[in-house]
């Protein structure tokens, strides 16, 4: 079992210039990674791209790397709201995009799990489940917002 | 327990008792290319976060692995995967909605 990093891909029928959009505008990252509001987002490496999740607090993470439109990267503490990402606390979240005959491929890895030190309360009670249960039901909402309940599983994944 | 995790000699260590099935530090120390104290050393961190338990049989003391934390920790990452996979699908969407209102 790798615990270090989880991969992903997805396949969409829109130009690269559309997904590049999609996936840094401050209103499409409020849909698609918080809580529905738009985010702030300093374009920029080493500028802070903030996401609000609501009553769970909101994260500043850190954007590593702004290659339009081929990669978007940033840090995120999923671990500790409110805390600006730093290596310690936070784990890499890579966006990378290529352009196919129909549309975009885009690709993710989020990865740096195994060095991650999470708040030794969390580790002691067993907190990663609980911890995820939190995340869970907040993205769950936030599917049901932006997705109706469609649970169909992605063109491909890895 | 990621953090516990993280080591390599660790991993190792872990490998080798569940193939062991129960071990103490010195048989362990064996196999490994580091002293008894250090494996003991190691044994204590996987201890406090559970990956394995120590129990005395006669003057030895015993570990075996404890494999829930482990599949906690899969079951954590299945999730976060999840979790991408709905984030991935609403950039999808937002894209693809993008596009059909104004095609490039």
């Amino acid at each position: 079992m790798n615990t270090d990093r989880i991969e992903r891909e997805v396949s969409i029928e829109a130009p690269i210039e559309r997904v590049w959009e999609a996936l840094t505008k401050a209103e499409s990252i409020g849909m698609w990674f918080g809580d529905g509001a738009a985010a702030t987002i300093d374009l920029r490496v080493g500028g802070v791209m903030v996401i609000n999740h609501g009553e769970h607090g909101t994260y500043p993470t850190l954007i590593v790397a702004v290659d339009p439109p081929r990669a978007f990267s940033y840090r995120w503490a999923g671990g500790y709201p409110g805390d600006l990402a730093t290596e310690e606390n936070s784990t890499l979240v890579e966006f990378t995009l290529r352009s196919t005959p129909d549309g975009t491929v885009l690709h993710l890895v989020e990865s740096g799990f195994d060095a991650l030190t999470l708040p030794t309360d969390r580790v002691a009670t067993g907190g990663f489940e609980s911890h995820s249960k939190g995340w869970t039901g907040v993205i769950a909402k936030f599917a049901q917002y932006v997705m109706g309940t469609d649970e169909t599983p992605l063109v491909s994944s890895s | 327990m990621l953090t516990a995790l993280a080591d390599p000699t660790r991993r190792d260590l872990l490998e080798l008792l569940s193939v062991h099935g129960e071990a103490t530090a010195t048989v362990l120390a064996d196999d490994l290319p580091i002293s008894r104290q250090a494996v003991a050393q190691h044994l204590a961190v996987l201890d406090e976060v559970g990956l394995v338990m120590g129990h005395r049989q006669g003057r030895e003391h015993r570990f075996v692995v404890c494999p829930e934390p482990l599949d906690e920790t899969a079951r954590w990452m299945a999730q976060l995967s999840q979790q991408w996979d709905r984030r991935l699908r609403a950039i999808q969407r937002i894209a693809e909605a993008a596009h059909r209102v104004s095609p490039k």
